[in-house]
């Protein structure tokens, strides 16, 4: 080990001038000879932070990525920037409705929207050039421009400043991520039909706004302009918000709580067209049980019914790969696909669409290259939605366990009985954690409540190491915190609760 | 793992201590010990012996690499844990397929002198004697080997004792006191966590509170769960004729795919001033250039940098939009494709015909060698002759529709080289 933790180190140093020399021969070819031991094509999180473990485990790696900026959909379009939205709108919601019940007494209240929107932009600026900065650090080479397969070990880069490169590499990993699916029929300009990516640039607050997909981008979305002032409408094909992971019960309760904040929910309803002709857009929507149909007019449209896996133009078909019917990159359990060298993580290939999840591929999948073994938990990848307030969960859900004939014991504890949300006037929601009902092995936990994302990273540590309920009740939370409603949710599933 | 080993080691050597004071003949006897390949992943089962970093006689210290194991998957080191001796090499470099747990190797304690230390027996091979003559073998003898594999795991089949990881977790420390479960016992449930980790479950089902399966069950279906789900893949039907496609994607990068509307685009173009330029050459420098180099020539020049195709504005296009930051740069003109079909002249043969151009050699050494190239030469002048005979050439192209203003820019551009410009093409 030693021996190898001495290469990398000397192999980084060389590595400046050597670039140097490289780019100066590639002025004058076409193309650059040096092979990689590693090709990601993708700068989103799964590629990015492949290539930054790549440059610590000593591989000579280079990073493709089209965009101009590092990060991908999480970072540019997705989760950051849709955070720094929703706190901030957030903020706002409470200064004009909550401030004065609290004894704080604002004058007038004024939302500078393009300001607002410029905060979202240096947070965004800001990490994209931290993630550059971190490639750097790690010796791992940044290509900006766009990559496809010439055969199984020659990537073409037509590179952003003009002009094209091939390089090889012994090693390639497709994180070519998502995209928005498309509603058939309502064609996106991402000004009046938006999706996520447009609905966070919108350049005004629409009189009305309604959302086709009650996911958790979808609620986050109507979140933020419902509290901007915006009339918002969810149409939901399912039967309930939050997508089909959501626990049953978590999320009646939240769209309990939402509904409350004024937004309005058609759920078991299926959007039938969509015409962009007049002023405003039209949807015709039928109820799919004994409803009758009806139309819905709105200034703004968000199309928020999911994510694809895009590996357009990636020249898949050039090397003979393969995907399944919805589109997702065939791989093995260790990401090779059925060309060992090329191996696939993220949102373009199977299991959950999140960067977290992309994440822990990322660096298991240098190790399989590295070291020949890997690691992610895919039973143990928590879900978040940044509403208010939060919904999270990790594990299983009640009706995943009833499905499967799973014995569960369930306890439950409210926020309105803990004495940090009851101080902090923020006591919505509950705590719900199942287990087995005869080893008490944490089988779940689901929270909706102030602070739940962050919560769910100790049922999510408890979940990994096989906790039971008992352990996570035995274990001293300090008080007063948010905390200890899951403290207390675990002892109502081995015991009692005391505060309950 | 390497904290556990350590703790394993530590165990040994209590256990060999005490041995050795029961055992009066040689304290030192039991301070070599069998080093055994070790499984550096769970699902490694054997593993060949790439080469010893260690030789025999040589110290090292903890962190060291001893030897490189090469498996199926990869090559990687095995560093010594603590320091010590290597004594005897067993297994040596370029071993194939050596078992887990097969002794590899013999380590004594630093500062031991291994002249002096006799080799220990062989464990597996005793155990294998031993577990049939007397299956339940007592646990101290079990210790010792576990603890010689660096990265083994805290169970042991064998005997049926199980080394737990402390601490306990609070459920399982509780039951224990509650219930009087002494060490010995403890080590006799096998824990159904993760890495073999003792659970509640498992410590209620030794004690009979709960059914003696479940903890088992509840943890098979949780590593279910720990995969993902990669059975039953339906792979994508391939769209329609896959094979024609492909190779004119590789000829024709930026067209579309097959099914849009195609338009012709024609110009005809003169080559009378190719022909005149030629002639020159030839007369003034005894240079012969074939009309089909002029044309490749003024195919690459117009190629270069045409207007890009309109198409619908991608997702990251109409965000860029909507943001105010319009590309100017990479997304106006793009390289060119096309290839003009002009009749009665190939591509392909006019190439051909041009490959035996004259080489640098032949026009310094002037017209002396004239006769031997000329046969050469011959085929590219009359195929340019009988081009050049019509003087008016219909280049014409095939494109999609939206393609249209770009291709005819692309012939108008031909046009100028060819017929303005010509010396600029060579």
């Amino acid at each position: 080990m030693i021996a190898s933790r001495l290469i990398p180190r000397s192999a980084i140093r060389t590595l400046p001038s050597r670039q140097l020399t490289l780019s100066r021969w590639s002025r004058g070819f076409a193309s650059a000879s040096e092979e990689k031991d590693l090709i990601i094509i993708g700068g989103g999180v799964a590629g990015y932070v492949a290539a930054i473990k790549a440059g610590q485990e000593g591989l000579k790696v280079a990073c493709i990525e089209k965009r101009g900026t590092l990060g991908g959909t999480c970072l540019n379009v997705g989760c950051i920037p849709s955070k720094s939205l929703l706190n901030n709108s957030h903020l706002y919601h409470q200064i004009l409705h909550d401030s004065k019940n609290r004894g704080i007494e604002v004058g007038e209240v004024k939302l500078n929207l393009e300001t607002f929107m410029k905060a979202k932009e240096t947070a965004v600026t800001g990490l994209t050039k931290g993630v550059e900065f971190l490639l750097k650090k790690n010796g791992a080479e940044y290509i900006k421009g766009t990559g496809s397969f010439i055969n199984e070990n020659e990537i073409k880069v037509e590179l952003n400043d003009g002009g094209e490169s091939v390089i090889r590499g012994k090693n390639i990993l497709i994180a070519t991520g998502s995209e928005a699916t498309p509603f058939p029929g309502l064609t996106i300009d991402e000004q009046r039909v938006v999706t996520s990516t447009g609905a966070i640039a919108l350049q005004k607050v629409p009189e009305t706004m309604t959302v086709i997909g009650g996911g958790i981008i979808g609620l986050e979305m109507a979140s933020v302009w419902s509290r901007l002032g915006a009339k918002v409408t969810v149409v939901e094909f399912l039967g309930q918000i939050g997508g089909p992971g959501m626990d049953t019960e978590i999320s009646k309760a939240t769209q309990r709580i939402l509904k409350k904040q004024g937004i309005e929910f058609k759920l078991n309803t299926k959007v039938v067209s969509g015409d962009t002709s007049s002023e405003l857009v039209k949807l015709d929507v039928d109820a799919a049980k004994g409803g009758k149909p009806e139309s819905i007019d709105s200034e703004v449209v968000l199309v928020a019914i999911g994510r694809r896996p895009y590996t357009q133009g990636l020249g898949l078909e050039n090397i003979g790969l393969e995907t399944d019917e919805r589109g997702r990159v065939i791989i093995d359990s260790e990401y090779r696909t059925k060309i060992p060298h090329i191996r696939c993580i993220g949102d373009v290939t199977f299991g959950p669409m999140l960067a977290h999840k992309a994440e822990e591929e990322a660096v298991a999948v240098v190790e399989y290259i590295s070291k020949g073994h890997g690691h992610v938990n895919y039973g143990c990848i928590p879900s978040v939605m940044y509403t208010h307030p939060e919904v999270a969960w990790v594990g299983q859900s009640e009706q995943d366990l009833k499905a499967q004939n799973i014995p569960y014991k369930i306890g439950t504890f409210p926020f309105s009985a803990n004495s940090r949300a009851k101080t902090n006037l923020d006591s919505e929601g509950l705590v719900k954690i199942l287990a087995d009902p005869e080893t008490d092995r944490l089988l779940g936990a689901h929270i909706v409540g102030p602070g739940a994302g962050e919560m769910i990273a100790e049922a999510t540590l408890a979940l990994e190491y096989g906790a039971s309920s008992e352990d996570i009740a035995r274990t001293c939370h300090a008080h007063p915190t948010l905390a200890e409603a899951f403290k207390e949710a675990a002892m109502a599933t081995y015991d009692k609760a005391i505060h309950f | 793992m390497a904290s556990l080993a350590a703790a394993c080691r530590i165990s040994s050597r209590l256990a060999s201590g005490r041995a050795a004071r029961s055992f009066t003949t040689s304290s030192r006897c039991l301070a070599a010990q069998n080093f055994t390949m070790p499984a550096l992943s769970p699902t490694m089962t054997e593993g060949n012996i790439a080469s010893w970093k260690v030789k025999e006689g040589d110290s090292f210290s903890a962190g060291d690499v001893l030897l490189e194991i090469e498996t199926d998957k990869a090559t990687m080191d095995v560093e010594a844990q603590d320091e010590g001796i290597m004594m005897k090499i067993i297994s040596q470099d370029g071993s194939k397929s050596v078992q887990v747990g097969t002794r590899i190797a013999v380590l004594a304690d630093a500062g031991d002198d291994i002249s002096a230390l006799e080799l220990p027996a062989d464990e597996q091979l005793q155990q294998s004697a031993q577990s049939t003559s007397q299956p339940a073998a007592p646990a101290p003898r079990e210790e010792p080997k576990s603890a010689a594999k660096p990265s083994a795991k805290p169970e042991s089949a064998a005997s049926g004792t199980y080394e737990h990881n402390y601490p306990l977790l609070p459920s399982v420390g509780l039951l224990v006191h509650e219930h009087g479960i002494s060490k010995e016992d403890l080590s006799k449930i096998k824990g159904t966590g993760p890495s073999g980790r003792l659970l509640k479950g498992d410590v209620l089902a030794f004690i009979g509170a709960i059914n003696a399966d479940r903890p088992a069950k509840v943890s098979s279906h949780l590593s279910k769960l720990a995969h993902l789900d990669l059975s039953n893949i339906k792979v994508a039907e391939k769209k329609a004729a896959p094979a024609p496609k492909a190779s004119e994607a590789a000829s024709k990068a930026p067209k579309a795919a097959p099914e849009v509307e195609k338009v012709l685009v024609q110009l005809p173009i003169s080559l009378e001033s190719v022909v005149q330029l030629q002639r020159r050459l030839q007369d003034s420098a005894d240079v012969s250039v074939s009309t089909a180099t002029f044309i490749s020539k003024a195919t690459a020049f117009a190629n270069s940098r045409l207007p890009a195709v309109p198409h619908a504005p991608t997702a990251s296009e109409l965000f860029d939009e909507v943001l105010g930051l319009g590309k100017s740069k990479a997304t106006k003109f793009s390289q060119g494709a096309y290839v003009p079909t002009i009749p009665d002249y190939s591509f392909t043969a006019s190439r051909r015909a041009s490959a035996p151009k004259s080489d640098i050699i032949d026009i310094l050494a002037g017209p002396a060698k004239k006769s031997s190239s000329s046969s050469a030469q011959r085929a590219t002048p009359r195929l340019d002759a009988r081009l050049a005979a019509d003087g008016i050439h219909t280049f014409s192209l095939l494109v999609p529709k939206e393609e249209k203003a770009r291709a005819e820019l692309f012939l108008e551009r031909c046009k100028l080289a060819l017929e303005e410009v010509p010396e600029t093409l060579i």
